[in-house]
C-alpha cells in the first residue's frame, strides 16, 4: 500500500517531497480538453493562440491545478483532503516541466485528528510560478 | 462603464445535473498523468476505504464546461464576453466523495462582483459559487471560481 506523509513527524515550515512532472505535450492538452470539456481553441490550435498574442497553445489552468491535486493525493489520502485553493499566476506552454512543491504552514491537533494546512506552488523548469495555493487536510492519528 | 452588471449579485442560475461516469474519471486522470490507482482500480479503492473509484480533487471542473454548458450560461447571464474571461482562482471544499454513477445536482450562484482599478485598466472580479449535491441529497462539494473580466 502507498505510504502517505506522516505529518505527525513534520514541523511547521518543513517541505513535502516535490512532484516533478515530465514535459507537457500538445497531445496532453488535447486529451485534457476532451477529458474536461474545455474546448477553448487557445489550448489546441496554435493559430488561435498566436492571434491572441501567444507564441502557441497554452495549457488549461485547471490542468496544472490537476498536477497539484495529483501531488496532494500522494501526500494525503483523498478522503482526508478538506480544502484546496489555487490562484492562477502564469501561462504554461508545451515543453514546460512542472514541479509541485508544498510546505506545512499549520498543524493543529483537534481531538483524535490533526488538521494540517500547507502552502503549495507549481513552477516550471525556470522557476516561474504557474499557480500558488493552499490545501487543508484532516489526518488521523 | 461597467460591463458585469452589479445587480446580478446573488443571481441563482438554474440547477443543472452532471452525471459522473467511470470512464470519464479514467480519461481525466490519464490526461493529467495521475497514476494513483484509487482513481482507476475499484479493488484498490475499496482496500483504501472508498466505496468505489473516487473522483480526483479537480474532477468537478468538467461539470462547468461543455458537458453542461454551465460557465457559458453564467457568462451569458452576466453579460461577459468569453474573450474577456480570465480564470483567476479556483477553490474546492470537499464534503464527501464523488463516485461513478453519482448524478450531481449543481446549484451555481453569483456570490459577488467587485470592481477594481489596475495598471492596465478596470477589471471586474466575479465570484461564482457552486454547491454539488448527490441524488440522495448529500452535499459533496462546494466550489468557488473567481473569474476576472478584463475591460
Amino acid at each position: 500500500m502507498h505510504r502517505y506523509i506522516d505529518f505527525h513527524q513534520l514541523e511547521v515550515g518543513e517541505s513535502l517531497p516535490a512532484l516533478r512532472k515530465g514535459p507537457i505535450t500538445k497531445t496532453q492538452l488535447v486529451r485534457y480538453a476532451g477529458a474536461s470539456g474545455d474546448f477553448n481553441p487557445l489550448h489546441t490550435d496554435d493559430s488561435t493562440a498566436q492571434k491572441a498574442g501567444m507564441k502557441g497553445v497554452i495549457a488549461q489552468g485547471p490542468l496544472i491545478m490537476g498536477f497539484v491535486g495529483q501531488a496532494i493525493t500522494q501526500w494525503v489520502p483523498k478522503r482526508q483532503l478538506k480544502r484546496f485553493k489555487v490562484r492562477f499566476m502564469g501561462m504554461t506552454f508545451p515543453g514546460d516541466m512542472i514541479t509541485v512543491r508544498a510546505t506545512v504552514t499549520e498543524k493543529k491537533y483537534e481531538g483524535n485528528t490533526l488538521k494540517i494546512v500547507c502552502d503549495t506552488v507549481a513552477q516550471d523548469q525556470n522557476g516561474e510560478v504557474k499557480l500558488s495555493g493552499q490545501f487543508e487536510a484532516f489526518v488521523t492519528k | 462603464m461597467t460591463m458585469a452588471n452589479l445587480s446580478k449579485v446573488g443571481l441563482q442560475l438554474p440547477t443543472y445535473t452532471f452525471e459522473v461516469e467511470r470512464v470519464k474519471i479514467k480519461e481525466f486522470v490519464q490526461a493529467i498523468g495521475d497514476d494513483n490507482p484509487i482513481y482507476q482500480d475499484k479493488g484498490i479503492a475499496i482496500t483504501e476505504g472508498y466505496r468505489d473509484t473516487p473522483c480526483p480533487p479537480t474532477f468537478v471542473t468538467s461539470a462547468f464546461q461543455e458537458f453542461t454548458g454551465a460557465y457559458f450560461k453564467a457568462f451569458e447571464e452576466l453579460g461577459i464576453p468569453l474573450s474577456k474571461v480570465l480564470h483567476g482562482e479556483e477553490e474546492y471544499e470537499y464534503l464527501g466523495e464523488i463516485y461513478p454513477g453519482d448524478m450531481l445536482l449543481c446549484k451555481m450562484k453569483v456570490e459577488s462582483i467587485v470592481q477594481k482599478e489596475t495598471k492596465s485598466g478596470k477589471i471586474d472580479l466575479v465570484t461564482l459559487q457552486t454547491l454539488f449535491t448527490t441524488q440522495t441529497g448529500q452535499e459533496v462539494l462546494r466550489a468557488k471560481s473567481l473569474i476576472i473580466e478584463r475591460r
